[in-house]
Formats: structure tokens, sequence, C-alpha cells
């Protein structure tokens, strides 16, 4: 069974290797650079192949995971350090199977997961359309030929051939499939965010080896001591009680009335949605609509005592911004009251946003960034927990207690980021 | 001719003072910012409350002296406890420790001409040194006119009469000046009281209770409408206040 699979899978890269080198002309056309350029934004490519401060697409950017950092390489054209040397073949290959031109697995920090469900004439028009970029030869040496510098990964994850059994278990190349039940645009919608978007990239959970468990699509994951909130339709922490309007708004501007984009997802609203076409925003929220969300754990109202302290640090710390009854400043501050993330039954980001603070991102429709300060120094672990509580347990909120001990863990998770 | 005069060495001595600051302006960088102001995580400009422990500048002597003499200016009395009980001799001592006392953000280098009233601070003692020289030349005049007593051993009368002779310049004391003494300690024992209890003084904010002040609040946009109403807010500090406390 094992090696059937495995054979059967090389046999569609062979068989897909033959046909595409047969059929593919490059087009050039403008069209068909906006079509690729879309697809770019799309799957926010450059987010993760760019280091701070470094050239656009020329990688060297280490991407966390839970199992050891990855260098994201170059995709350039430059021949030597960039993607330039491969063949289109080469790149599709990469795109839909994972695997780089010497036929070794990539490792899943890059999507191919999403990416396989490209069809051929998107990953063309993609790579058309890297073909445009200067090319930068990078000064980190990023081989193209073995395209993930690797640093510190546990084992057996350090071996790439052990990438062939990960992707027998979790990886199932092969076009999106079209639902024909559905309107066309769900089924653009659909093709977005389980391709070039790689929404679940981040809010699908994980199992313990790192694939998407798919029986909870995009019903939120913790990732990197952030908490990827649910997105599917679920009231309470999904997007439940969000219009298609205010996804769209949200996906373009960084905020609406409920939320407003910090953290990694500042990062993709920026570099990625702002950017998109209002058609394809409008489908991705179509989508997210009709994806079902699971109702997660309520808990049960804090004690007393816990309770009035975190309400005394809320009146005094918090409500000039989030106001007193949570509801907040629409387009501004992030309302509490009735927020998705809130009321996740993970409280990571709601912890990690009270210690460090955060700052939401500047679109072109919203230019003002807002920024909530630190309490990390202010306030103690104990303070932090009552204070959460209290905002998840306020205004027909409810979620389960956050303990001082989680506090106390998260503050040594992001030392331990400033450090490294 | 009339007005002041200024000689040619004054001018010629602010004109070296003006090259020089220029020559150091020179090496200031501007940055401009382009996107969004710059954030970093978990980065905060905190105020750094003082370190728990023993008297870092004071002597036992001198902490004696203040604690009585700051006793006279703020006593406690019906209305509360009063600036020894609030904690004013930690403050002054932290103070007088760091870079206030050292007055490292002050020019105190010559020339050595008497300044004016309006001109502020005057003195060629950097205020640690005054501090030092004062409390000793106080004792010392105390030491004569009292048969041998310290300041801390005279009844209150007797201190309240010394700190008015200081307070009209009427006490001359040896090494250091009265007046300007006194007009410092005052204003840092107003400070000590009344500012956050992170930095020594004003202990459980018994400064802000006696006069009302809720404390560092953001907002008072709930309250505005409430006129004439006693809102009874408590007041709350840098670090906060008991309520914040779930464990108490």
């Amino acid at each position: 069974m094992n090696i059937f699979r495995y054979g059967a899978l090389a046999a569609m890269a062979f068989s897909a290797g033959i046909a595409g080198t047969a059929a593919y002309a490059a087009d050039t056309s403008y069209a068909q650079l906006q079509r690729g350029k879309s697809l770019v934004d799309a799957g926010d490519c450059v987010s993760c192949h760019t280091v701070d401060g470094g050239k656009p697409f020329a990688g060297g950017r280490p991407i966390e995971t839970p199992f050891g950092l990855i260098y994201s390489p170059n995709i350039t054209p430059d021949r030597e350090t960039g993607i330039g040397a491969w063949s289109d073949e080469e790149f599709y290959n990469a795109m839909h199977f994972g695997t780089d031109p010497k036929g070794a697995r990539l490792y899943p920090a890059f999507p191919y997961p999403y990416y396989s469900k490209l069809t051929r004439s998107d990953v063309d028009a993609i790579r058309q359309y890297l073909n445009t970029l200067p090319p930068v030869r990078s000064a980190i040496a990023v081989s193209a030929n073995n395209a993930h510098r690797v640093s510190g990964l546990i084992w057996p994850l350090n071996y790439r051939f052990f990438m062939r059994g990960w992707d027998w278990l979790f990886f199932d190349p092969g076009e999106f499939r079209p639902n024909p039940k559905k309107s066309a645009e769900w089924n653009r919608g659909a093709y977005l965010v389980e391709g070039a978007a790689h929404c679940g990239a981040c809010h699908t959970p994980k199992n313990t080896l790192g694939g998407d468990e798919n029986s909870h699509l995009l019903q939120g994951a913790n990732i990197q001591n952030w908490f990827a909130p649910q997105i599917a339709n679920d009231v309470r922490s999904g997007v439940g009680s969000w219009s298609t309007d205010d996804i769209v708004e949200y996906l373009k501007t960084g905020r609406n009335k409920f939320s407003g984009a910090t953290g990694p997802m500042a990062e993709v609203v920026g570099n990625s949605t702002s950017k998109l076409p209002d058609s394809d925003l409008h489908a991705i929220a179509v989508y997210l609509k009709d994806t079902p969300g699971a109702a997660v754990d309520a808990g049960s109202k804090p004690e007393q005592k816990i309770f009035a302290s975190g309400k005394a640090i809320f009146a005094d710390s918090c409500a000039g911004c989030h106001q007193a009854n949570g509801q907040g400043v629409p387009q501004m501050f992030p309302p509490l009251a009735h927020n998705a993330n809130v009321q996740s039954s993970d409280p990571a980001t709601t912890i990690r946003v009270i210690l460090e603070g955060a700052q939401t991102v500047p679109t072109s429709a919203r230019p003002t960034a807002s920024s909530m300060p630190a309490y990390n120094w202010k306030l103690s672990d104990d303070q932090i927990a009552a204070v959460a509580n209290f905002v998840r347990n306020s205004w027909g909120n409810s979620a389960p207690a956050v303990s001082a001990s989680q506090v106390a863990e998260m503050r040594r998770q992001l030392q331990a980021n400033i450090a490294q | 001719m009339s007005g002041p005069s200024v000689s040619r060495r004054d001018l010629l001595s602010v004109g070296v003072a003006i090259g020089s600051t220029a020559a150091l302006g020179s090496g200031a960088d501007a940055r401009s910012y382009a996107g969004k102001m710059p954030w970093i995580p978990g980065e905060a400009n905190a105020p750094e409350p003082i370190t728990a422990g023993p008297f870092q500048f004071l002597t036992p002597d001198e902490a004696t002296f203040l604690d009585a003499a700051v006793a006279r200016l703020i006593p406690a009395d019906d209305l509360g406890p009063g600036a020894k009980e609030a904690g004013v001799t930690t403050f002054l001592d932290r103070q007088l420790a760091g870079p206030f006392g050292k007055g490292s953000r002050w020019y105190m280098q010559g020339p050595w001409k008497k300044g004016e009233s309006t001109q502020g601070y005057q003195s060629r003692l950097s205020p640690a040194e005054l501090y030092r020289a004062a409390i000793k030349d106080i004792d010392a005049h105390c030491n004569e006119k009292f048969s041998g007593k310290k300041f801390s051993q005279l009844t209150a009368d007797q201190q309240d009469q010394i700190l008015k002779d200081l307070e009209q310049g009427h006490l001359k004391l040896k090494d250091s000046e009265g007046k300007t003494f006194f007009t410092v300690f005052l204003q840092n024992t107003i400070e000590g009281f009344f500012s956050d209890p992170i930095y020594g003084g004003n202990r459980d904010m018994v400064g802000w209770k006696l006069i009302g002040f809720p404390g560092a609040r953001y907002d008072y946009r709930p309250y505005v409408k409430q006129h004439g109403k006693k809102l009874n807010l408590p007041p709350v500090g840098l670090k906060g206040r008991p309520g914040w406390n779930p464990n108490t």
C-alpha cells in the first residue's frame, strides 16, 4: 500500500512533466503577467521570501516552525542564487509536488500542499510574473538545487527523505476540483482559500507532525504563540456574526467594526489581501461564510475575586480605548465585546497582545495604524490572567479560564523569541 | 551709557560656548519614517521604580535630619500621614543618589556669577553636595545654639524657627547657602509627597488621597457629565492600585 501509493505519486509527477513540456509555451502578455502578480499577491509570497530589510523575494527569512527554523530561498530569477535556472517544469514540480529540481522533498513550511491545488496555467502565470522581477544575487547562500536552508530542525525532520513519509501521510497532490453544486463565486473563493492564499496554513489546526486536521478546516489554530482564530462560520468564535462585506472590509483595509489585523495577520493584509481585487475578496468571504464552524468551549465565569480585580484593571488601563462597555471605537480600537479571538478557547493571542501590545496594519484605505502599548512591565502574571478572564467573560462574552501560569509561560516564550 | 554693560571677555566666552555647541550639534541625525510609525512588540518606555533596600546616598545622621525636617514641612495631622510617613526621605535619598543629585542635566561649570532668582538653581554645588553641606552646617549651627543638640532633637517650634530663618535667608551657613538649600528642599519634599509611589514617596498614595487626586488615569469621558458629583475614584499609580491584585 505504502509503496504503491508512492509509486503512483512518482508516476503522476513523471507524466505531468511530459505533458507540461509538450503543452507549454511562454505567454508574457500584460494580462498574463497581471494574473501572475495577482496570484503572487494572493499567496503572500513576498512575506516569507523577503528577509527584514532585504530585497523583495530574495529570501533568507528564518521561518519559525514547531520543528525548527527554516530559511526561505531566493525566488528572484537570479540564475545562481535564485530560481532563474529552473525550468518551468521544475517550478511546477515545486509548486505541485513539493520537490526541488533534484527531486528532493521540500519542507511544508513552503505551503505546497495548498499550491498543489493551483491549475497549471496559474502556476505558469506565477512563474512568468516572477521572471519579470529584477534578479537579486543573495548574500545568503541559498542554493537553487537545495532550496531550503535548514537550521536546528529536530530529528527526524532534519532528514529530507523523512519528508516522503510526511507527504504520504498528509499530502495529496492534485488540482482544485470545483464543486458543481456551488456558485462560481463560491468556487473562486474556495480555490483561493484552499490554494494560493493558503489560509489554512495558520487557521486550520495541525496534528503533532504539522499536517492539517482537515476535519477542522479553518476552525482556528495555535501557531508560534499566536492563536489564528477560527474563520469558519461560528458565531461566537468565528466569522458567524460578520457579513460578507465585513470580511471584505477586513481583508481590504485591515480593519472593520469587529476587529483589526495585528501580528502575522497584519503582514498578510498588508502584503496580500489588501492588494487583491474586490471580486476575489468577496469570493473568499462567500466561501468562509459557507464553511461550517465549530462551537468552542465556553468555560465558566471566573471566581469573583479574580473577576473584580480584572474589572478594576480594565477600568483603569484598557477602557480608555476599548471603552467601559467593551465596544471599542469601530475601525480604530477593536471592540472586545463579542470579539471572536478574545472568546477563543485558546487564549494565546489575548495574553500575548496584553503582554507585548499590538499594532494594526496601515493600508491605503486606512493609512493610520493604531497601536496598543505593552503591559508586560506594568502587570503581573496574576493581573494579566485576571484582566484576560474579565474581558473573556464580560458583555456577553464567555470563554474558559486563563491561569497565571499560562501568562508566565507566554512571557517566557516571548523572551526566548527576543533572545533568538 | 546706561543699562547692563557687557565686557569683551563675556562676549568672547559666549562666542566660544556657541561655537562648541554648534560643533557638538552637527552629529545629531534626523530620521524620517514612512508607511507607519515604528513600533516594536513588547517595547515600553517604562518608568524605573526605585529599588528597595538601605539608603544609597544618605548617612544615618542625614536621614535622621531629613525625617525630622520633612515632618515639619508636611506634618502628620488629623488629615492623615505626613511627609515622613509617606517615605519622602527614601524618595530624597534615591533622587540624590541618581542623576538629579549630580545635576547631570544641568550646566555645572563656571563662570560663577551671582544669578538672578528667576534663573533657577544657581549653586556651584550639585544638589547632592548641597544637601550634604547644608545638613552638616545646620546641625553644627544647632549644636552651637542649643547646647549640643542636633536639629532632630529640637522641639517642633525650634525646628520651625530654624526652617523659617533658612527660608528668609536669615541663617548664614558655613559652606552652603541656607536659602538656596531651603528652596530646593521644600520643592523636593513636595515632589516626594505627590509623585508616583514607584519613586519611593507618596506611600499608599497618601498624598493623592489627601487632595482627592485620582491618579494617572487615561480617560475621564465617562465622568464628564457628572457635574458636582463626588466620584470617589480610588487613586491609581503607574503600577496600579490595591484593587488590581486578585490575591487580596
